[in-house]
């Protein structure tokens, strides 16, 4: 479980984009909505210990995170995973992207390889890991970027707006990948999106925020309906 | 080039330094550095006379007229470009791929190593662009050089003298001979920056 306590943060001085938020995320999947600017990103980040909070507590399974010595700060990332809503690709191989996240956790080069054909299959993209990153198209940059996610199994995934710029048919197979994750049962999933539609079929709770607090939560069908035309 | 290559150890971790400072500091110490950019050379050539000189505070450690005092002038004359340019792209590499490193699971030094590769072709071009503004001026070779023959001669202080003798041929010929250094540095640098794309 991955609890926020009592969460302010600002990037510039007193400027609070995210106000005393608590929530926790364990289990299934939830999803994060709220107008343009309401802090989504942000609480993502921090929720993946990316962004350290100005004040409040970041627990994950247990343990505050940003108490912590570096060594097992290390030890309690490798667990969590977020993905940007801007995919950011490492220069060289898009095979080498996907793997980057096993190569720094030390392993093999067979292994590797291995592990990134079959995601690679998983989200129909063998046919680019052999292409240059900055050569694709910024929907297959978001496959790449989801696949070397995807690939470490993490306990605790963080899509920041995973649809965006996919294909109708390709968003499909996307929600079919994660629902498998999601009901394998170890792998807690949380959502940012604008998209009413993802956060009905694969939500157990939507979160509303509102610039930088929680407003609302509670089961995807009670809070969408009003959305959905 | 050995001004350029002492100039980058002190520009790289100051820019990495400012790059992750707090906002308003920072944006005070890169409006200096900007300032600084359009020092003259001949300036520098005199602040570096004045300090070195035997009078001068430093003037104990005899480097006056040295090629030492030439490298050293001329990296830091380099500096405030280095480090305005390689600020930019340090920003940008921070909120980019530190992140990303972080976000897959990197330790600090695994997310260092991240970066660097990634702005690596980046630092390269400025380097060039320092090195080409070293090797090009004439101010702090000539002031705290001292053009001595054999010793702390460079192609600009030669040119500047060659033209003070009226040899403005054999100026020509140095320019070009300059001109053409810069050039193979830079072509050369591309082709290497092309292997690692
Ligand atoms: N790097 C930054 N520096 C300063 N302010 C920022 C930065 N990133 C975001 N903000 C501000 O923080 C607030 C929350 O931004 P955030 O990106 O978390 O919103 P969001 O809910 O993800 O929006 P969107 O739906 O457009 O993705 C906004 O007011 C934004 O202007
Ligand atoms: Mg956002």
């Amino acid at each position: 479980m991955i609890e926020l306590r009592n969460i302010w943060f600002s990037y510039i001085g007193n400027n609070y984009v995210i106000r005393n938020v608590s929530v926790s995320f364990d289990r299934d999947v939830i999803a994060i909505m709220g107008p343009n600017g309401s802090g989504k990103t942000t609480l993502l980040k921090i929720a993946s210990c990316i962004y350290r909070p100005v004040k409040g507590k970041v627990i994950v399974d247990g343990v505050d995170y940003w108490s912590l010595s570096e060594q097992e700060k290390v030890k309690y990332r490798r667990r969590i995973v977020y993905v940007h809503e801007k995919p950011i690709l490492l220069k060289g191989k898009v095979a080498d992207n996907i793997g980057y996240g096993l190569r720094i956790r030390g392993y093999s080069r067979v292994e590797v390889e291995e592990k990134v054909i079959k995601i690679a299959k998983e989200l129909n993209i063998l046919h680019l890991i052999d292409k240059k990153a900055n050569e694709l198209s910024t929907g297959e940059k978001q496959l790449v970027a989801l696949a070397r996610a995807l690939i470490l199994n993490p306990n605790y995934l963080f899509l920041d707006e995973p649809l965006a710029n996919l294909h109708l048919a390709v968003r499909r197979q996307v929600v079919e990948v994660l629902k498998k994750v999601r009901d394998e049962g170890k792998t807690t999933i949380v959502i940012a999106t604008h998209d009413p539609l993802l956060a009905l079929t694969m939500a157990s709770k939507v979160i509303i925020l509102d610039r930088g607090r929680i407003v609302q939560t509670g089961k995807p069908q009670n809070i969408l309906n009003k959305y959905i035309i | 080039m050995s001004a350029t290559i002492l100039a980058l150890t002190w520009s790289i971790p100051l820019s990495i330094r400012m790059a992750s400072m707090k906002h308003r500091v920072k944006s005070v110490i890169i409006s200096v550095f900007n300032a600084l950019l359009g020092l003259p050379t001949v300036l520098v050539g005199l602040l570096l006379y004045l300090i070195f000189s035997r009078s001068g505070p430093l003037g104990f450690l005899k480097l006056l007229y040295t090629p030492q005092i030439i490298v050293i002038g001329q990296a830091i004359l380099i500096t405030p470009l280095l480090v305005s340019l390689m600020y930019e792209v340090f920003t940008k590499a921070l909120a980019e791929y530190w992140e990303l490193a972080l976000s897959l699971g990197a330790s600090r030094g695994q997310a260092y190593k991240t970066v660097i590769r990634e702005v690596s072709g980046d630092i390269l071009t400025i380097s060039l662009i320092g090195f080409s503004r070293a090797i090009g001026e004439l101010g702090v070779a000539l002031i705290v050089g001292g053009n001595i023959k054999g010793y702390t001669r460079v192609l600009t202080t030669a040119i500047a003298l060659e033209v003070e003798k009226g040899e403005f041929n054999v100026a020509m010929i140095l320019g070009l001979l300059l001109f053409i250094i810069v050039l193979s540095v830079i072509l050369s640098i591309r082709f290497i920056k092309r292997g690692t794309q």
